[in-house]
């Protein structure tokens, strides 16, 4: 049982980091700041949760599952309306 | 009043999940940080007409995931391509729903859809910045804002 909950563990960060490494990928091959920030918010979102669902098997209490559920969804919520406030910062010519 | 007891109690059940201790110091510091969540949430966003039920919201979450799922496969997968397939541009979507919180929870949701990404509200509708012009955005954010008026009634000011 253990051994299976490790092998989903390294499977699901190994998938998660996977994913921060195309967000980083996008970040630096994607030509302006709306397609990097496409890149940023979503892959890394993706990446996050990944981690987060292969870590769960590894914590010792529920509270600690909730607490890194939790975080996941503030990051999640917090891309979600960061993303749209600079895109419009940028649209507005507030940044460039 | 309900609003107020609801959202003090979701405060409340977050700082045991961030700080599980009964000892009273801390309970003490909590209840001020929760009331003084409590305060702020109502003052940023009063319970006014059309606030969205948690319920509601809940039952966007398994769309809202699965969504950032889809989102993150797609621009991982033009990041990786040697081509990097991209044709961005903007399009407009002229939404029914109500300008404040309607609108803008359409826009958090649809923020994290694949390749699309709100960035402006103009008067004749949502303006976003899509990865692939070609692909039917307008569509699917059609299909997003009918699934987001179902769960939210008064959203729409127009049918």
């Amino acid at each position: 049982m253990s051994l299976l909950l490790n092998l989903w563990t390294i499977l699901a960060v190994s998938l998660g980091v996977f994913f921060f490494l195309a967000g980083t990928l996008g970040l630096l091959r994607f030509p302006d700041v709306f397609t990097r920030l496409h890149a940023l918010t979503k892959a890394d979102n993706l990446g996050l949760g990944l981690v987060v669902l292969g870590l769960l098997p590894q914590m010792n209490s529920i509270h600690a599952m909730l607490k890194l559920l939790l975080i996941w969804l503030l990051v999640l919520f917090s891309g979600a309306i960061v993303s749209q406030m600079l895109a419009q910062a940028v649209r507005s010519g507030k940044l460039d | 009043m309900t609003h107020v007891l609801t959202r003090f109690v979701l405060f409340a059940l977050l700082w045991l999940v961030l700080m599980p201790s009964l000892v009273w110091y801390d309970l003490l510091i909590g209840l001020l940080a929760v009331l003084a969540a409590t305060w702020v949430s109502l003052r940023l966003l009063p319970p006014t007409q059309g606030s969205i039920g948690l319920l509601a919201l809940l039952m966007l979450m398994p769309r809202f995931v699965w969504q950032s799922v889809m989102a993150g496969w797609e621009v991982a997968w033009r990041a990786f391509h040697p081509n990097m397939p991209l044709a961005p541009g903007f399009i407009t979507y002229p939404t029914a729903l109500e300008p404040g919180l309607a609108r803008n929870t359409f826009t958090t949701l649809t923020s994290l859809l694949p390749g699309s990404l709100p960035c402006e509200h103009t008067r004749g509708g949502i303006v976003y910045h899509v990865l692939d012009i070609h692909q039917a955005h307008l569509e699917q954010l059609a299909r997003e804002e009918q699934r987001l008026a179902d769960v939210l009634p008064t959203a729409r000011h127009r049918p």
